[in-house]
């Protein structure tokens, strides 16, 4: 409550004067809207009283006995009488409204009433005018026209500007907001040594020449445009948007024309005869959040992407809440439900799947090979269709057919020499050698399935089968087996003291997880050089002799790596499931097999190549499956075919490999496309899923001009009329957010809300005049040089207490703008400072410096992407914010607490906080000590030998500015005391100046240390994470 | 003079989970070092609080409640057969069960037996909870709209399925501050599973803070040596080291402050002496050492290794002790698709005793009569089989209609048990209680009214609960 009422006041005391005349927009109407419109606004199934407040006929509308408005009569005015009576049931707001009028807004409603009460449309709603440039007496003080109407106000109010931002204020305030970087010394030498009169002007050109200037733009839209590297919902596995976040930084580099910008970015696929890059800027849609969880519902988040791309579209290009009619009629504004839906109708007819994601990227995908993978991919598939033609079914099936017949008779047999035991599992556990040797279950249960060689025993984690155990210095041990989980896990133990098992899961390098195989034997351990992966089938062979193992996987042999002595196990029954170490084999265990000697290779393979085939082939043909028949063509190509077969055979096998991984390496990305037979529309009660209303086509609000006649009624048409000249939001909205992006707060503060219930403009006549300005050419850069260049974007900033009084939020602009940086311009600028900074632009997103397990402790786990976060190495950990890798679930943790979004929704404006989390991520983030310790060397290195000298040097480089002597005096006894501190305490220096990846220089410890603790301190002052 | 402090702190927000209007208002300048608690926005709470803090022990993944709470005899005679269609009555359920053929109806293997002088049913698997059932009001009638854990668990904890709203506490935040200067307002634990299932995740919205100033997202309280993020010095640094840093860079923050008069200079000056009060702060509060033995043995031995959910309910006093408003704890693997008889004997073994613990160790400090205890899941698992249903194994789906929850302290009834599913423990019977209800009832219990905790974004005032939940005055004592 005490909130709404401070805005309210706050409205009134910038606004209004006590004497100026009412205007109904920026003064009546907000009172209205927030008051009133819930019950007598725009919703037609909840007005109240048949009466709406919200149109021109409502307020002045004859009912017979009164009126609710009567210009000049307050008195007879009913809408007067209600809000201002003093018995509270008559009353309005009623008491159940949750709203309260204050006597400062009766009062302006009375004043309008008496004025005449003059009615005119919601100002946003109304094309902007090109407003004269107002008179003012101090021409000199106006550098350009936007001053002109700061200025005309500034003097309404009887306020003064101030003056020009001192040089190296000025170029460090102006190279963060054009590049979101702050200015080297010698920068700032330059422009102090440059007497000419565009000295200033020569400063904006060179920074909006540079490639950060597009990097800076395009963080803004980012946020706008709700990009991350993650899917967001649930699983949270990562997605690739990073081209089109390049296409981004790059079309504000080339200045492309802000309304080419909005309609290759709303719908670049549908412009005749699309580009790649325009298909490819076309993804600003599909950057929303996208789920497949399992057990989820595809309609029901089909229809949630459609509208984040409702939500997100009306709130960047047109500053409306148009979300809020999704449900039922706008509370507020003049939208309907069918309005809402209309506009949903231009997003609904995407080629997508509401469950999607789970591989990367979801479709619809834009491929964009390279020109050598684009070459590499079409030779490939001509070279696999050739081979594929010459192993055509009609060809081999004759052939495999005449070899099913015989070959079962001369397939090796799987030896019988020195057999102990052999379980088949194939119904029971008995022990099929002859040596009665039969295993028992003793706990839980074990189905017997489909598996290898031919059935299986499957383990769910609880379940013990025991064998009598043996004992033997000389002896093999061969099963297959298939884990379904990717935890530590025994799969055999016991016998005599032997352990089988699969290692904890890692990552490999294609971000799939898999394990090594150990065994354990007589107290050693050792570990497998081959990884295995979850849910495949494996044949091991073990010999042991002389107290070591020897492993045959799949047929071939694979090296082990000794890892060190463990605990020996004892002689006990031989067991899987269960096991001693609560680690249980969950997965699958076939043929197993012990033998009182070693097995050859020919032997093992014989078990891991053909025992399978032979399985399938006394099975009678017709009861093989497809997958069955699939093997044994397999088996059939690979080894018994003619020799060129088995070649052509051999090459398509590789020629598919390589396909295979030249296609996992070509980048794609989101886009959108349209379906080949468009997905219908229709109103959605209560904005539910499956409460289907009326079908819908799809239109624009009914409140602005409709689409030109002969423009389509698709995206492409919506995307085009945001920028007709007619449109009364598009320019607004984009000034407003650039006007935003300079000096904090917007002209209109709700940059997300320029409807009723959005605060009104602080200055129409300059909003309407710059949105005239922009619409003119959509000069991007343009805009910003008129408004860096203007004398109120270039005023100092600091404030005197009276002014601090009278304007608290500087809407008035008496003075420059000072605010605490952006969370990526707080990183990167000690980033720069120190030089640590990797100034590539683009690529695929980055993984800096991150405190261990943020992810981990959250996320699935498993085989899914961007569930363990491994840090990039070398330049990587150093490159600009922007590029850090945005996991929605878990956002990067020192951004965010500087008040970075998660990036789940668009996001217009970030609120600004000041809290002791940022206090210890600029105290303790391994990023600011190491930018303190590397800034700190080149204090010494670069800054001369003198300390002064070189604190002097220190401070310029993060402030830009020269220290006063009290500032070089405070440092330098901290610096003193430091030094003597670390002379004590050498150990402690040498561990300081180790954060971080960079080796320190070779400067002597103690030094180092205390400089760093200097430099640190530096980088925590206010003023050098503030564009003052 | 009043209103330019306002205005100026609409601009930033400063602390971690103290709402910047309130603490300027209660403080009377700023910056001032003291270490009482600061206050929500001017007017709350609305009416006289039951309980001055929370603790939700949520159970992420969705406990079953035929097998732990809601006691359904009649199951036994059911068991095996079909689900009737008459109950079903068309509801949606999730695509992980929509496919099967046939939806057998699985009894719950575990005992029941009735507890305390109230007489509350509770399975064997709970044999602490059991001893508690006098202090604590049982709700069987939770329900939810969500059926799948990613929309479910945001609900519960932002009353909205989709991401963007703030969550309970930074809402709480918002609204009530902080009672110590020294530590947020709001924090958050996580433990992991002990069932052997994988687990389901969690994000960090759950504890965001929505379109609220990010001052009023919790604070994650995590195992290890760093407990705060970067809430440690860096190695080389010590604490005389630190404070002279601090203490240089605070003159030359003054001098600035005298020549640019941004008073939110001044609000970066106090901000890091706080950092360096909760530098002192959070290692003793996560110091353990102190507490007797009879208390360590009450949440189990558990509770000595940091990180898991016994540990954390310890802490959770601690803080709960301290003044923090709202602590939530995660505690991951209650979604038992499969192997249910055996995940969740692991689940109850690892949460029982600590959860137990916690509501007896308020009690015996006088404590639970002004802090309020939740315990319970984003939503409760189906009556029929999941997979192959045996005698001895089955696994449950989500089931949004009806499942268990229960409050202790703060405000509401003891020995109490509300509302009654019907014998297929799939429908509720009588007195239901949607998450908007829930959400409207922890408010009205800290003294705040959910139609009146607003914030305006986007044209409109947000609240918790959306444009829904009446307050179950009934469970209220």
């Amino acid at each position: 409550m005490a909130v709404r009422l401070f805005l309210a006041l706050s409205a009134a005391g910038l606004c209004l004067a006590a004497d100026k005349p009412v205007d109904f927009n920026r003064d009546v109407r907000p009172i209205f809207s927030d008051n009133c419109f819930a019950c007598h606004g725009p919703d037609d199934k909840h007005r109240v009283a048949n009466l709406r407040l919200d149109t021109e006929e409502g307020l002045f509308a004859d009912r017979g006995s009164y009126k609710i408005v009567v210009p000049g009569d307050p008195a007879k005015s009913r809408l007067l009488t209600r809000i201002s009576a003093a018995n509270k049931a008559v009353r309005m707001p009623p008491a159940q409204a949750g709203t309260t009028l204050t006597d400062a807004q009766i009062d302006i409603v009375r004043k309008w009433i008496e004025q005449g009460a003059r009615w005119e449309r919601h100002w946003a709603f109304v094309p902007p005018q090109r407003a004269a440039l107002p008179p003012v007496r101090n021409e000199k003080a106006a550098h350009n026209p936007i001053d002109r109407f700061v200025l005309a106000r500034l003097e309404r109010e009887g306020l003064k500007p101030s003056p020009e931002a001192d040089r190296a204020t000025l170029l460090r305030r102006l190279s963060f907001d054009l590049t979101g970087l702050p200015p080297t010394p010698a920068e700032v030498d330059a422009f102090l040594a440059d007497k000419s009169a565009a000295a200033y002007e020569k400063q904006v050109d060179r920074l909006l020449a540079m490639p950060q200037y597009g990097e800076r733009m395009a963080m803004q839209w980012l946020d706008l445009a709700r990009y991350a590297d993650t899917h967001g919902y649930h699983i949270d596995s990562a997605r690739d948007m990073w081209k089109w976040r390049d296409w981004t930084i790059g079309a504000f580099n080339r200045n492309m024309p802000f309304d080419r910008f909005g309609i290759e970015q709303l719908a670049g696929d549908l412009l005749p005869g699309a580009t790649v890059e325009q298909k490819l800027a076309s993804g600003f849609n599909r950057n929303h959040m996208i789920n497949y969880e399992g057990g989820a519902i595809p309609e029901e988040y089909q229809v949630e992407y459609v509208a984040d791309r409702v939500d997100t579209t009306a709130n960047v290009f047109m500053g409306l809440t148009l979300g809020c009619a999704r449900c039922h009629d706008h509370k507020y504004d003049p939208i309907s439900q069918r309005d809402y839906y209309r506009f949903f109708a231009f997003f609904n007819t995407i080629a997508e799947k509401g469950l999607d994601g789970r591989n990367g990227n979801a479709a619809p995908i834009l491929e964009m090979p390279t020109a050598v993978q684009a070459s590499e991919v079409a030779w490939l598939q001509q070279a696999i269709a050739e081979h594929e033609a010459a192993l055509a079914e009609k060809e081999t099936q004759p052939l495999l057919a005449a070899w099913q017949k015989t070959r079962v008779d001369t397939l090796p047999q799987p030896p019988r020499d020195g057999l102990l035991a052999h379980y088949a599992f194939d119904g029971n556990l008995s022990d099929s050698s002859d040596n009665h040797r039969d295993g028992r279950l003793i706990k839980g249960v074990t189905p017997f399935v489909a598996g290898r060689p031919g059935q299986s025993a499957s383990f769910n984690g609880e379940a013990r089968i025991e064998f009598p155990g043996f004992q033997a210095e000389r002896f093999a041990i061969a099963l297959w087996m298939r884990s379904g989980a990717l935890s530590e896990m025994t799969v055999l133990e016991g016998g005599p003291g032997i352990e089988i098992g699969i290692e904890e899961s890692h990552p490999q390098p294609d971000a799939k997880r898999g394990s090594p195989l150990y065994v354990e034997f007589q107290g050693r351990r050792w570990h497998s050089k081959t990884i295995l992966f979850g849910a495949q089938w494996h044949h091991v062979t073990l010999n042991v002799e002389d107290g070591k193992p020897d492993l045959i996987l799949d047929g071939a042999r694979v090296a082990m790596d000794a890892v060190g002595p463990v605990a020996a196990r004892p002689f006990r029954p031989m067991a899987i499931g269960d096991p001693h170490n609560d680690k249980p084999l969950k997965g699958d265990v076939g043929g197993l097999r012990i033998y009182g000697r070693t097995l050859t290779p020919a032997e093992a393979e014989a078990l891991a190549l053909h025992e399978p085939i032979r399985f399938i082939l006394t099975q009678d043909e017709s009861k093989q499956s497809k997958e069955q028949k699939q093997r044994l063509l397999d088996y059939f190509l690979t080894y018994d075919a003619t020799a060129d077969l088995r070649r052509a055979y051999r090459e398509l096998n590789s020629l598919k490999q390589r396909l295979a991984q030249v296609k996992k390496d070509i980048v794609s990305v989101q886009v959108m496309a349209e379906m080949a037979r468009p997905r219908d529309t229709f109103v959605l009660g209560r904005g539910d899923y499956q409460n289907l209303g009326a079908k819908v086509t799809p239109a624009v609000p009914a409140l602005f001009p409709p689409l030109p006649r002969d423009a389509p009624a698709n995206r492409l048409g919506l995307a085009e009329w945001l920028f007709s000249p007619q449109h009364p939001l598009t320019a607004r909205v984009a000034v407003n957010r650039y006007w935003q992006l300079y000096f904090g707060i917007g002209l209109v503060k709700t940059a997300e809300d320029f409807g009723s219930q959005g605060d009104a403009p602080v200055q129409r006549d300059l909003l309407d005049w710059l949105a005239c300005e922009f619409q003119s050419n959509w000069d991007v850069k343009a805009l910003q040089r008129l408004i860096v260049t203007s004398a109120t974007y270039r005023q100092s900033s600091q404030v005197s207490p009276a002014l601090l009084e009278k304007d608290p939020e500087n809407r008035l602009l008496a003075r420059g703008p000072r605010f605490r940086l952006p969370a990526e311009m707080v990183r990167d600028n000690a980033l720069t400072v120190s030089r640590l900074l990797n100034r590539e632009v683009g690529g695929p997103s980055v993984f800096p410096y991150q405190p261990p397990g943020l992810w981990e402790e959250l996320s699935r786990g498993e085989t899914f992407t961007a569930q363990e976060y491994h840090e990039s190495q070398g330049p990587d950990l150093y490159r600009r914010s922007m590029y850090t890798f945005w996991k929605r679930t878990v956002p990067p943790a020192s951004l965010t607490t500087f008040d970075a979004p998660d990036r789940e929704k668009c996001t217009s404006r970030r609120l600004i906080t000041n809290t002791p989390l940022q206090a210890l991520v600029l105290l303790n983030d391994p990023t600011y000590v190491e930018a303190a310790r590397v800034l700190a060397q080149r204090a010494i290195l670069e800054g001369g030998n003198d300390p002064q000298a070189r604190l002097r040097f220190l401070f310029r480089e993060v402030t830009a500015r020269r220290p006063n002597q009290s500032e070089v005096r405070i440092l330098l006894d901290l610096l003193q005391r430091r030094l003597d501190h670390y002379r004590k305490e050498p150990a402690q220096a040498a561990k300081l100046i180790a954060v971080g990846a960079s080796k320190p220089a070779n400067i002597e410890a103690t030094e180092l240390a205390a400089w760093t603790t200097v430099a640190s301190t530096i980088l925590n002052l206010d003023e050098t994470i503030t564009k003052e | 003079m009043e209103i330019t402090r306002r205005h100026f702190f609409s601009r930033t927000s400063t602390g971690i989970g103290i709402a910047a209007l309130g603490s300027l208002l209660a403080d009377d300048g700023f910056g001032a070092a003291d270490a009482t608690g600061t206050g929500g926005l001017p007017g709350l709470p609305h009416f006289a609080p039951k309980a001055k803090r929370v603790v939700f022990l949520h159970q992420s993944g969705g406990p079953s409640q035929m097998d732990l709470f809601d006691y359904k005899p009649t199951l036994d005679k059911f068991a095996g057969i079909e689900l009737p269609g008459s109950v079903r009555m068309g509801q949606r359920i999730t695509g992980m069960t929509s496919g099967q053929s046939s939806f057998p109806v699985a009894r719950s293997i575990f005992e029941f037996q009735r507890h305390g002088q109230c007489g509350a049913w509770v399975s064997e698997l709970l044999p602490n909870i059991a001893k508690i059932t006098d202090d604590i009001t049982i709700v069987k009638t939770m329900n939810t709209d969500a059926i799948n854990h990613d929309p479910a668990i945001t609900f519960i904890q932002s009353g909205s399925q989709q991401p963007g709203r703030p969550s309970m506490g930074a809402w709480v935040s918002y609204g009530l501050g902080s009672e110590n200067r020294n530590l947020p307002a709001f924090v958050v634990m996580l433990s992991q599973a002990q069932a052997l299932n994988p687990d389901q995740p969690l994000f960090s919205r759950l504890w965001g803070s929505g379109f609220l100033p990010s001052n009023h997202q919790g604070v994650r309280f995590r195992a290890g040596s760093n407990p705060v993020l970067y809430l440690n010095n860096p190695e080389g640094i010590d604490p005389g080291t630190r404070r002279d840093m601090l203490d240089a860079a605070s003159k030359l923050n003054r001098m600035h402050l005298d020549e640019f008069g941004d008073p939110e200079i001044e609000t970066r000056i106090s901000q890091y002496e706080m950092a360096f009060r909760m530098q002192t702060s959070v290692p003793d509060l996560l110091d353990l050492s102190k507490e007797p033995q009879h208390i360590l043995d009450l949440y189990g031995p558990d509770c000595r290794k940091p990180g898991t959910y016994a540990a954390n309910c310890l802490l959770a006093r601690r803080l709960l002790e301290r003044g923090v408003r709202f602590v939530q704890l995660y505690h991951r693997g209650w979604d038992q698709h499969n192997d249910l008889p055996r995940d969740l004997a692991l689940q109850c073994k690892g949460t029982d005793r600590a959860s137990a613990a916690l509501v007896m160790d308020l009690k015996q400090r006088g404590m639970l009569d002004d802090t309020l205890v939740v315990w319970g899941g984003e939503f409760g698992r189906t009556v029929y089989c999941q997979g192959r249903l045996t005698g001895t194994n089955y696994g449950r789906d989500h089931h949004p209609r009806c499942f268990t929850m229960w409050m202790a302290g703060g405000g509401v009834k003891k020995g109490f048990s509300f509302g009654e599913t019907d014998d297929y423990c799939y429908n509720v019977v009588s007195n239901p209680v949607h998450v908007h209800d829930l959400q409207a009832t922890i408010l009205h219990c800290l003294g705040v009214d959910h139609l009146k905790l607003t914030y305006k974004y986007q044209g409109r005032h947000f609240r918790l609960t959306d444009v829904h939940g009446q307050v179950v005055k009934e469970i209220l004592a």
